[in-house]
Formats: structure tokens, sequence, C-alpha cells
């Protein structure tokens, strides 16, 4: 398929958004950044929603096909209200995260608080009840998302920690999900591109046969604010902190009239992925921080956005192999 | 807030020419600084925070010195007596060139603190690059040889100071994350692997220690639990003043904060600590408790020089109790 300029590799669904507030049967301000699975042909989206009172919580919804949602009628997962996570969480719980390992549901979160947002971890086995495991980062760090498998032994995990206030993604090692280290830079923001200012994970990582397909979300800053987009990079199979492609441009842009307008206008950002069978890829992303869309690509086609170009880890815009430049040429 | 000078005091300043600039609970040398750029037997631009341990009968220093370039790198100072230092040569560490290390040190190495575990010296030290501050953790049995173990944080987190034992059957760790300023406690099962991450000591509005906070000294074990000799920074006009205040963790559960000084222990005043590179800063690495009575406590002035000051413990405690009713 032919990746046309101007167009996003990623198409919209026809019918986005596929959740916006008038789907949630009880009051609240904005749903968006959901994160999906596939349970014995069901699809289960755990949305992020953002109550009136200005704090968000998570709630499930259900689809046979990836498309048409219901939202649950009650939320799943609360702010905690007693325990060692109150404190954490007080100013609720955001952007989750799915994770399947071993068959049990991993969710990486962000708590907030007044000390700032930390990663934290839960667990569920039947969606009903979720455990919470561990807080498992300092104050300052985000967009945590878990490997679905070991390396030696060792839980994985990408996350943006702020060096320098820089948001780039990192990536860090555990034996039992609770204690984390070996920490390595991943990929930093590039200057002059659309992820210029701050990047971070986004999906969790999709094993693939050319390495681990992480889609990132990346924001260059603007007189007007951020501009948040969707990305590609390519990691090592065995060493998930290589880095053996990156995109030179985005898979999706905020363009479509819910992307440019909401209560973060110019936002898409994306929590999460299913493959199917087919190879057809659907990744769910939030959009102006006030709806969930829908959009798809087949895999080969998001492995191959990796390696847009030979050297797509140089900064190399203005040699003349650059597409745009040749396609001006002719013109 | 009045200061009464203990006897024991009285009897230090007599030995150790201490004068009481000011009425702070740390007393300065007279001596002071004790070690400058004039003493080391390299150019260099500056010198500052040096973590302290007593090796093989001497006082034992390592000091951060920022090179003409302006990367960090670690010096060992030995004295016989604690007040007259002499520096070595060479440099003790200096910033990974190859190496998983190398991409993190980048911009050099700086504020080494020693906590001795068990027979190991365990230096941990801020690396700094582009892609920000990390604590690393090394170790040596010598100072002559060390070894590097991990970087031990993310970015932005500095200010590593460990505990001389385990804690709860954990190894444990305060430092400073970059985000919200504050003195956060981590723990460890091996050293590397870290988390149960909680927040110990935050800034007070209206304080000396209004704007951030983070651990100077590694923690010493007294009867009252840990004793943490922290920094403070106020931010003013002309830049952040930067003063030394104590606190009392539990000794079982130290995310408790049993005590903590209402008033600065160690605040600029001497010429030395008002003008340099980076003016009015006291700013300690590493302090000694001595016959359990009398904490020495090394410090950096003005990013330019170190420098020593004398506190009695009677008296740190009890600033530190004065402002109980606080917690």
């Amino acid at each position: 398929m032919v990746h046309k300029r101007g167009r996003d590799l990623l198409q919209r669904w026809e019918h986005n958004p596929i959740i916006t507030l008038e789907n949630v049967p009880y009051q609240c301000n904005t749903v968006f950044n959901g994160t999906p699975v596939k349970l014995d042909g069901d699809y289960l989206l755990l949305l992020r929603v953002e109550g009136q009172q200005g704090y968000s919580f998570f709630c499930l919804a259900r689809s046979k096909d990836g498309f048409h949602f219901c939202v649950d009628d009650r939320p799943c997962m609360l702010p905690a209200e007693d325990g060692p996570f109150k404190m954490w969480e007080e100013n609720g719980l955001e952007d989750p995260r799915l994770t399947v390992i071993d068959e049990r549901y991993y969710i990486m979160y962000t708590a907030v608080s007044r000390h700032g947002h930390r990663i934290a971890l839960a667990r569920t086995d039947d969606f009903e009840t979720f455990e919470r495991i561990a807080l498992v980062s300092g104050p300052g760090n985000k967009d945590g998302v878990l490997f679905p498998e070991k390396f030696d032994g060792a839980y994985a995990r990408l996350d943006r920690p702020l060096g320098n206030d820089v948001g780039s993604i990192w990536i860090s090692y555990s034996p039992d999900l609770i204690n984390w280290g070996r920490s390595e830079l991943v990929i930093a923001p590039r200057r002059r591109y659309w992820d210029s200012t701050r990047i971070g994970a986004s999906v969790p990582p999709i094993r693939t046969d050319r390495g681990w397909l992480e889609i990132y979300h990346g924001f260059k800053m603007t007189s007007a604010g951020p501009i948040y987009r969707v990305g590609t990079v390519m990691l090592d199979l065995d060493n998930p902190g290589e880095v053996i492609g990156r995109c030179l441009s985005p898979v999706l842009s905020p363009r479509r009239e819910y992307e440019r307008i909401g209560d973060v206008g110019n936002v898409v950002f994306a929590s999460g992925a299913i493959v199917e069978d087919d190879g057809q890829v659907k990744v769910y992303y939030g959009a102006a921080d006030t709806s969930i869309c829908v959009a798809t690509a087949h895999i080969d086609e998001l492995v191959e956005s990796c390696f847009e170009s030979a050297d797509s880890l140089s900064d190399d815009f203005c040699r003349p192999t650059c597409p745009y430049r040749q396609a001006a040429r002719s013109a | 807030m009045t200061y009464r000078m203990t006897q024991k005091t009285e009897r230090a300043q007599r030995q150790h020419n201490l004068r009481p600039t000011g009425q702070d609970v740390i007393h300065r040398c007279q001596d002071n600084p004790l070690i400058t750029i004039e003493d080391l037997p390299s150019v260099c631009s500056d010198i500052w925070n040096a973590g302290v341990i007593r090796f093989q009968s001497e006082y034992l220093l390592l000091l951060t010195v920022e090179t003409l370039e302006g990367s960090g790198c670690i010096y060992v100072a030995h004295s016989a007596d604690g007040y007259e230092f002499f520096v070595e040569p060479e440099p003790f560490m200096t910033a990974s060139e190859h190496g998983p290390f190398a991409r993190y040190e980048t911009f050099g190495i700086r504020d080494a603190r020693i906590a001795k575990i068990d027979a190991t010296y365990y230096i941990t030290y801020v690396a700094g690059s582009e892609s920000g501050e990390r604590i690393g953790l090394a170790r040596t049995n010598d100072f002559q040889s060390v070894e590097r173990i991990q970087l031990i944080s993310e970015p932005d987190t500095k200010n590593g100071a460990l505990f001389s034992r385990k804690v709860a059957q954990r190894y444990a760790m305060l430092e400073r994350p970059s985000a919200g300023g504050s003195i956060w406690l981590s723990f460890s099962d091996d050293l590397t692997h870290w988390g149960s991450s909680t927040i110990v000591l935050t800034p007070r509005s209206g304080y000396w220690d209004s704007n951030r906070v983070g651990p100077a000294s590694p923690p010493i074990e007294i009867d009252q639990g840990w004793l943490l000799i922290y920094y403070g920074e106020k931010d003013t006009s002309a830049g952040p003043l930067v003063r030394l205040g104590a606190a009392i963790l539990d000794r079982d559960d130290p995310s408790r904060v049993l005590a903590r000084s209402n008033i600065p222990i160690l605040a600029p005043r001497a010429r030395y600590e008002r003008i340099g590179d980076v003016g009015n800063v006291v700013f300690s690495c590493g302090a000694l408790l001595e016959d359990g009575r009398e904490l020495k406590v090394y410090y950096g002035a003005s990013d330019s020089c170190i420098c020593l000051g004398i506190g009695t413990l009677d008296d740190i405690i009890r600033v530190c109790r004065e402002s109980r009713e606080e917690f």
C-alpha cells in the first residue's frame, strides 16, 4: 500500500470517535486513552474517564467487533481510599496500559498526587477485581508500558522520566515487578522533527519478526501549545534497549475535527493496540483528551514505517534522497 | 531561637580554634577553608562537595573537582587529624569514556558520598549527561581502585545517600528526585534494582528550606534513630540560598520523620561561603560522628572550597527536638 504524502499511515475508522462521554452511562467530563485486550473473542477496553470533579479513574467498555463498544455502568478502578496507595492516587489514576504476561493481565498506570506523577502497577485475572502490586517509579515519571515477555528472566518496561527537562523513552528491568533498575535511554526527542520536544511510550510493545514494535507519542511545541502525534520505533528482540529503526514521519497526526477540538486540542495519543490474525492492527487512541477513536493499519506497514530511510536515525531531512525533496524537485 | 554553647563545644573551640560566626549550631573551623584549588597539584576550575570516611586511622575525603573544561571528577584527600589535608596528585575517579557508563557521564561525575556497609566502601555519585542527572554506585576496598556497579536511578534523581546497614533486611537509600524537590527513600535487595520508594521530607513554605531539600551526608545511626543532615534551598531574587539542616528518622522505618530542625544548623555567613562561583552555598556530602558526641561536617562553600564545621550531637538533637510539634 502506498503511503501518500499528507495521508497518515493509520487509517481512521469512518465512524470515529468510538466512545464519547455520551456513551458513558454516568456523569463525567471526558473519556480518553483506552487500552484494549481481546478476551475469548470479545474486546475489552479499559478507559480513562475524567470525572466532573477533575480527577480520572478507570472504567471498562466491551465490544464484539472492536469498533462498537458498550461502556459499563460503573467504574472498575477508583483512586485508593485507604492503604499505602491512597496518598499517591489522591489526584486520580491516568493512562492505563494493559499487558498480558503468562495469561495474567497487568495494568501500568499513572498515579497522580501532590507529590507528582508516578508509575503504578496493578493486576487482574477477571477484570472484576484489580490488585495493586506496587508503585514502580519515583515522581516525575509516567507512560510506563510493560513488555509481554521476559528477557533473561527479567521483566522489562519502557517509561518516560524527565532528564534535563527533556522527556525521553527509557527502559528498566526487574526481577520481581517491584524493584526496578539497569535503566537505559532508548530514544530521545529529535531536533526539527515532529517529535522534537518530548516523547513517551504509548502502546505496550508488539512482538514482530523484525523486532519489538513500539508505537510511541511525540510532540512538538508551537506558539499555540503542543501538537501530539503518533510514531513508531523498532527495538531489538533480545535486547529491547537497542533501537534498530525509527520512523521519520508520524503515522498519525491530529487532522479531524474531533482531534483538533476538545479539552486539549491537537492531540492524538495511542495507548493500546490489538493485532488481528490477518495482520490488521487496531490502534486505540484518545483524541483531544476528549474521546476515544480507533485507526488501523497492517502490521507490515507499521513495521516498514520504522525503516522509512536507511539512515533513519540520523538527521537527514535535507539529504537529496529525502522523498519530500525529490517530490519538490519533480514538481 | 537562642543558642547556648555546651561545655563540649567550648572545649572543642579551644582545641581547634572554632569560631562561632553568627549563632549557627555548627561552628566553623578557623582554618577554613581547609582545601582550595591552590592545594591541588593540577590546574582546575573549582573544588566542591566532599564525601568523608575514616579509613585506616586516616580521615579521607572524596573531593569533587571541576576541570577547566567544566567536567567533574573525584580526587582523594588524606589527613591524619581531619584538619590538614593532602590531596592526591591523580584523580581517584573520572568520567567513563568507554563502556556502559560513558553515555551517562559526558558532563562528568560529582558529589561522591561514602557509606561503609559491612567491609565494603560504597560510593554514590552524580552522573551528568545530556540525558540528565542519575545516581551512580561504585565500590572500593582500598580507595586506590574503584569499581562501578550500576547507575541506580532514572533521571533526574541525584543526591543518593546510602544507609550504612540494611534497614528491615534491605539496602536503603535517600535520594532527591528533581520533581517536587523532596527527599525520598528507596529500598533494594541487590543494590541494582530499587523500589518501594516513598517520600520522607518535603520543602516547607515560609521556612529557610521552602523550595527544595535533599540529603547531604549519608544517614548516621544514633541512639534516637538516624541523624540526617540535609540541605535546603530558598529562592531569592539573587538566586538560591543553600543551607544545612538536620532531622531524625525512625530507626526501623526511616520514612518516619521523628524531628526536624526549624532552623538551619549552618547557613552561609563567612566570606568564603558568600563569595565564589556559586555564592551563598553551604553543601555537605559527608559528616563524621566522633566519640558519639561531636559531629564533624565537611562542606563545600560557594562551590569553590572545602570547609569544616563542628557541632555537638546534643546541640543538633536539641534543635531537631525543639521543632518536634511540627510533626
